[in-house]
């Protein structure tokens, strides 16, 4: 979603979104310094950085946007229901894995009871439809696949467990960091400017999941705008700024659930230069209009 | 018995011909199709202009 406007931020292309299937590709990528930039989900970026790789965490791609999704009209009505049951995340290290233990503790729910299983986001909707699992808890657009299918209805929202909720994060490598930080500032602004853009209203939501679908994601424009729109604020692009606060509660939650062995300090893996830098950032000065949906030819 | 009789009556030219063909076309489709010209054109650049590649996965 925040990629297309971005890679238009300067007269001559600055970066190459690369599409990916899964966050552990990415986390490879980045190690191997196939990629300098990209979009993981904020514990695996933490853990990454406590194990020593050279990346630091810059802006976030979006708040909210992840759901647990069940069977519709099957047997779990409630999260109490999942004990016993099978229930996909995108990874270990992911927000969605720490939503559904917060969700699970405050049912009462032993974690151990429920049998959680890793799966790569864009086969889960398959999965639950063929009865392969009970139950998943992912980022959209996949939860809206689900009940768009009508085989998944929504269990919860992340807003009902975790207010302020994020998920994906822009991690940089450090060596980009220190040696263009002017090309990651363009990135951050970038990413700043569609915010607030896809954050207008209902016709830019609508817009931007033509697209994306079309020319970026290869889904169906109709599922992008269900994921934007149903309801509006079912994925929020503001604020992006990493808040030490949210932070803080991601790593105490892993370090309870071992996901590191020590705490690591905020500044450890967060450089806030480049959010700082896009606060007085506005929102991309765009027209919502028919016949504009060629990325090419569109105006900054 | 048709298809035995074209197998013995094609020169090994033009089964070399026709080989060559299909190769080359493959070749084609999958240069075309499967490699990202930007990001190897982008390796080629020194490193203070290259462009920097960044990862998505089609969620939110």
């Amino acid at each position: 979603m925040t990629d297309y406007i971005a890679r238009r931020s300067l007269d001559q292309y600055l970066f190459i979104p690369q599409l990916f299937q899964g966050f552990p590709e990415i986390k490879e990528a980045l190690i191997s310094n196939r990629v300098q930039a990209g979009f993981l989900v904020a514990p695996l970026a933490v853990a990454l950085r406590s194990q020593g790789v050279p990346i630091k965490i810059v802006f976030l791609g979006h708040r909210y946007g992840s759901a647990a999704v069940v069977k519709k009209g099957g047997s779990v009505k409630t999260v109490a229901d999942l004990k016993g049951k099978t229930v996909a995340i995108p990874s270990r290290f992911s927000d969605e894995r720490l939503l559904l233990l917060r969700a699970l503790e405050h049912h009462g729910v032993r974690a151990a009871d429920v049998r959680i299983v890793e799966m790569p986001p864009p086969d889960v909707a398959a999965a639950l439809a063929s009865n392969a699992i009970d139950g998943f808890v992912m980022g959209e657009p996949f939860p809206s696949q689900a009940e768009m299918g009508g085989y998944g209805s929504v269990l919860f929202h992340a807003r009902e467990y975790w207010p302020d909720y994020m998920s994906c994060v822009l991690v940089v490598r450090e060596d980009v960091i220190q040696r263009r930080p002017q090309a990651v500032q363009v990135l951050v602004d970038g990413i700043a400017r569609s915010g607030l853009w896809l954050d207008s209203g209902q016709s830019e939501r609508e817009y931007a999941a033509e697209f994306v679908g079309r020319y970026y994601y290869n889904q169906s424009p109709s599922l992008l705008k269900w994921a934007l729109t149903k309801p509006l604020d079912r994925v929020r692009f503001n604020p992006l700024l990493p808040r030490r606060d949210d932070f803080e509660l991601v790593t105490r939650l892993m370090l309870e659930n071992k996901l590191i062995d020590k705490p690591i300090a905020f500044e450890e893996y967060v450089d806030l230069r480049f959010a700082e830098g896009a606060a007085s950032e506005t929102a991309w000065d765009y027209p919502v209009g028919a016949g504009r949906l060629d990325p090419e030819k569109a105006d900054d | 018995m048709r298809s035995l009789h074209l197998k013995r009556t094609m020169s090994p030219r033009k089964l070399a011909a026709a080989l060559t063909l299909w190769v080359l076309t493959l070749t084609v489709l999958h240069v075309s199709l499967n490699v990202r010209w930007d990001s190897v054109v982008n390796e080629w650049r020194p490193e203070s202009e290259r462009k920097l590649n960044v990862a998505y996965i089609p969620v939110t």
